[in-house]
């Protein structure tokens, strides 16, 4: 059960946050994961943050299914070590939506 | 839907590519009969949607557990809801997932009909801000769901004590996995050899709650919900039953945390206690549902509003029950497809997008 | 002349002087042209040929929404009903039945919405009737428009033509419309640039009756998404279809908002997109002139037509099918009920 949707921080005030998803921005409350903080990407389940998402995690389970990916057939991941926050995925730009 | 990674930490792993290699490590596997139940409706929905099923091999048997909380609810609590949404100056307030469910008499959505005001809102909150908006009427919201969902109840629950909200109640029909999961591993008759555990409901517990199954030799794999999450997790619990060293591992470790939330529970434990709950399909299993603690009385609806549901009952002919433990699949049930489809629901299985019923019906089964 | 009514009030529908003023001042006005202008009962028209025939009504909350209005909204709905005919829209007439209270300032919006989409679909308004009722008796302002519209000679598109090999062609992204609509939704409110993709169709369709005559059939995804026209296309036709869920173009934003919420694409409604089957060795001629419409530039095949009997395994009632990452078919099948927000 239980929908939960990856979603990034975009501002926090107090235990309320704007987080965005696809270009999608939402209120949501951070009161149950108050450590999540701008720029962090959380789950977001019925409005509410309920787990940080570990990059790091992340990255080695992409790296565990591109050893599995046959040759050609690469998973999403692209490049090495990304620096800012998401997965170094180019992120297309919400302009898209216009 | 196209390929472009926008979404991130969901399109990343969405892409087709391990998914052979996965399903191949799967079929190369030696033969014997092994039963896995998935106890999320996510994971149920995902199966059947991606053809999950189908693709593995015959050996490997794929079976659906009590996962989603709107087919676990009792009718008594669907309906003991449904008398309250009926009493003057109520708004009754729930996820959009519990509109449809049919009870004893009628559903929310006939109660609506009958001039009940129902408000489907996404969030709690969204169910506190109509309490405040409309200080002359008792907003009560219907509180169903697992531990994923129980904490972001209880925040509403202790936000309404703090600013005021005296017009805010809850009826908690909460229930929680764990003990659910014990309870169906001294159930006879039912064998299953590992459980492919939720990811989201994991995300607030952890994974040692699992811990007692697992000591019990039966391999605990907490999923993420991809079709290459799903995979990977089904041969990770395949190389435990091989090696005999049966664990509770996360493969969705990018958001389970070994110890959960500790926020999410200590909010949910503040406001919520545990008691004994009744699962439709498996009847009362000790410790298993949330009440809500004495201190916060003042907004449970179970305590404010004396309502009579002694009329309930559970839908006759139907198979849910078995269904929610795994021991029969939809196409056993009589009424399935005949008298019992999504237009016109008998059971919770079939109502619910994540029931049992629906998935099968509405992507696996054929005439 | 309706300078000390500012709402619609119950004597504006009563035939008298005030129903006169508001049809005056608000409608012929507006939608003015030398048919209408004549206020007759009934409006007489000189049309030669095969007659498309066709009315909808538009029922919307909230009356505005990004990218549109239900002034709008039930302009393109009966053009498109006409276009995926294959018919060249030509006339419509207009119910309109209003919730006393409303404000003229919004029925003026609403009209004068209406005249510009008239315009740019390039069809008349030629006749119509307002009726007043009570507050609460209606949502704001419901409005029914039926159109007529002139089939050229050698085209014969209908939802019972397509055939088994033809190729599915959609005309761009799912679902905006429904999620617009959805992010106006209390208690969902969300902020997107995303607007509904509603808009008359009729100029695209010339375009692709331009590139093959042997169009087989359209439909315009509305209430019920992509699935439910699908599902009748194949019902009506006596055919299956598959098709490739991964080609199917969808904005970032309304996958995120079917994420969060838990709904689907294929059910969600559009109301500026059509649906076209074609015969495979056209298909690269009537894609490409979809692409150079600015309605189809997204446009894309999205699957194909084939033979219920070869139906891939699945006996019985089912005519629609995914393909699936795996490798396998999964059912479509036709949508139940209205989507509602979930969270599990």
């Amino acid at each position: 059960m239980c929908l939960a949707v990856p979603a990034k921080i975009i501002e926090t005030d107090g235990q309320q946050a704007i987080v965005e998803i696809g270009g999608l921005r939402k209120q949501a409350s951070i009161v149950l994961l108050p450590e999540a903080v701008t720029g962090d990407y959380v789950l977001l389940h019925a409005g509410f943050a309920i787990s940080m998402i570990d990059k790091k995690e992340a990255l080695e389970t992409l790296l565990l299914f591109e050893e599995l990916a046959p040759p050609g057939g690469r998973p999403g991941l692209s490049g090495p070590g990304p620096e800012d926050g998401d997965l170094g995925l180019k992120e297309t730009p919400a302009a898209d939506d216009e | 839907m196209n390929n472009l990674p926008v979404l991130s930490y969901l399109d990343e792993f969405r892409a087709s590519g391990p998914a052979g290699r996965l399903l191949d490590r799967l079929h190369r596997r030696p033969e014997r009969p092994v039963r896995i139940m998935e106890v999320c409706g996510t994971h149920t929905m995902a199966i059947s949607r991606h053809g999950i099923r189908q693709a593995s091999p015959a050996w490997l048997r794929l079976i659906s557990g009590p996962g989603c909380p709107v087919c676990v609810t009792s009718n008594y609590d669907i309906d003991s809801f449904i008398e309250m949404s009926l009493l003057p100056g109520v708004i009754a307030a729930s996820f959009g997932d519990m509109l449809k469910v049919p009870g004893t008499r009628m559903g929310l959505g006939g109660a609506r009909a009958r001039g009940a005001r129902v408000e489907i809102v996404y969030s709690t909150l969204d169910a506190l801000r109509l309490a405040r908006e409309n200080p002359d009427c008792k907003v009560i919201f219907f509180g169903v769901g697992f531990e994923t969902t129980a904490p972001t109840v209880a925040a509403a629950i202790a936000a309404a004590r703090q600013s005021g909200a005296s017009n805010f109640f809850v009826y908690s029909a909460h229930k929680l996995v764990p003990p659910a999961l014990s309870a169906l591993c001294r159930m006879p008759g039912l064998a299953v050899d590992a459980f492919l555990c939720p990811g989201h409901v994991s995300a607030i517990i952890g994974a040692d709650p699992y811990r007692p199954l697992a000591e019990r030799g039966i391999p605990c794999v907490i999923s993420g919900f991809e079709t290459v999450d799903i995979l990977q997790s089904l041969n990770m619990i395949l190389d435990q039953l091989d090696s005999g060293d049966c664990r509770v591992e996360v493969e969705y470790a990018r958001g389970v945390r070994p110890g959960g939330n500790p926020a999410a529970l200590e909010m949910m434990n503040s406001v919520f206690a545990p008691c004994d709950a009744g699962w439709r399909g498996l009847g009362t299993i000790p410790a298993s549902g949330l009440t809500i603690r004495e201190e916060f009385a003042a907004h449970d609806a179970a305590r404010v509003f004396a309502v009579d549901a002694s009329y309930s009952r559970e839908p006759a002919g139907c198979i849910c029950g078995a269904i929610l433990t795994g021991q029969k699949i939809p196409p056993d049930c009589r009424r399935f497809a005949r008298t019992c489809t999504p237009d016109h629901p008998v059971g919770p299985c079939m109502v619910s997008s994540e029931g049992t019923c629906a998935a099968y019906y509405q992507y696996e089964f054929q005439d | 002349m309706t300078h000390d009514t500012e709402t619609v009030q119950m004597a504006h529908g009563s035939g008298g002087r005030l129903g006169r003023e508001l049809v005056e001042s608000v409608f012929s006005s507006a939608l003015a042209n030398n048919i209408l202008n004549r206020l007759d009962d009934a409006a007489c028209l000189e049309v030669q040929g095969r007659l498309a025939f066709t009315i909808d009504g538009h029922v919307v909350s909230p009356l505005f929404f990004p990218g549109g209005d239900i002034g709008r909204l039930s302009v393109t709905g009966t053009v498109n009903d006409l276009a995926v005919m294959g018919a060249t829209p030509l006339y419509i007439a207009l119910g309109v039945v209003i919730e006393e209270g409303l404000p003229l300032h919004t029925l003026k919006l609403i009209t004068e919405s209406m005249r510009a989409t008239a315009g740019e679909a390039k069809v008349e308004v030629v006749t119509g009737d307002t009726k007043v009722v009570e507050r609460g008796a209606a949502d704001g302002v419901f409005i029914t428009t039926s159109g007529i519209g002139l089939i050229p000679e050698g085209v014969s598109p209908s939802g019972r033509g397509a055939r088994p090999g033809d190729a599915v062609i959609l005309s761009g992204t799912l679902g905006d419309h429904g999620v617009a609509i959805l992010s106006c939704r209390q208690g969902l409110e969300f902020d997107s640039m995303l607007k509904s993709d509603c808009a008359p169709l009729n100029s695209l369709v010339r375009e692709m009756l331009a590139a093959s005559v042997r169009v087989h059939a359209m439909r315009d995804p509305t209430r019920g998404g992509l699935a439910a026209a699908l599902n009748e296309i194949a019902a009506a036709s006596g055919v299956a279809i598959e098709i490739e869920e991964e080609t199917l173009p969808v904005k970032p934003s309304v996958r995120a908002a079917c994420e969060l919420f838990g709904l689907d694409p294929l059910l969600l409604a559009n109301e500026g997109k059509l649906v076209a089957f074609v015969p495979e060795d056209d298909a690269g001629s009537v894609l490409a002139a979809m692409r150079s419409h600015p309605l189809g530039a997204e446009a894309a095949i999205i699957g194909r037509v084939v033979d219920p009997a070869a139906g891939a395994g699945f006996s019985g009632p089912f005519r629609v099918f995914a393909r699936t990452v795996l490798g396998g078919l999964r059912i479509i099948r036709m949508p139940v009920g209205e989507q509602l927000p979930r969270i599990c």
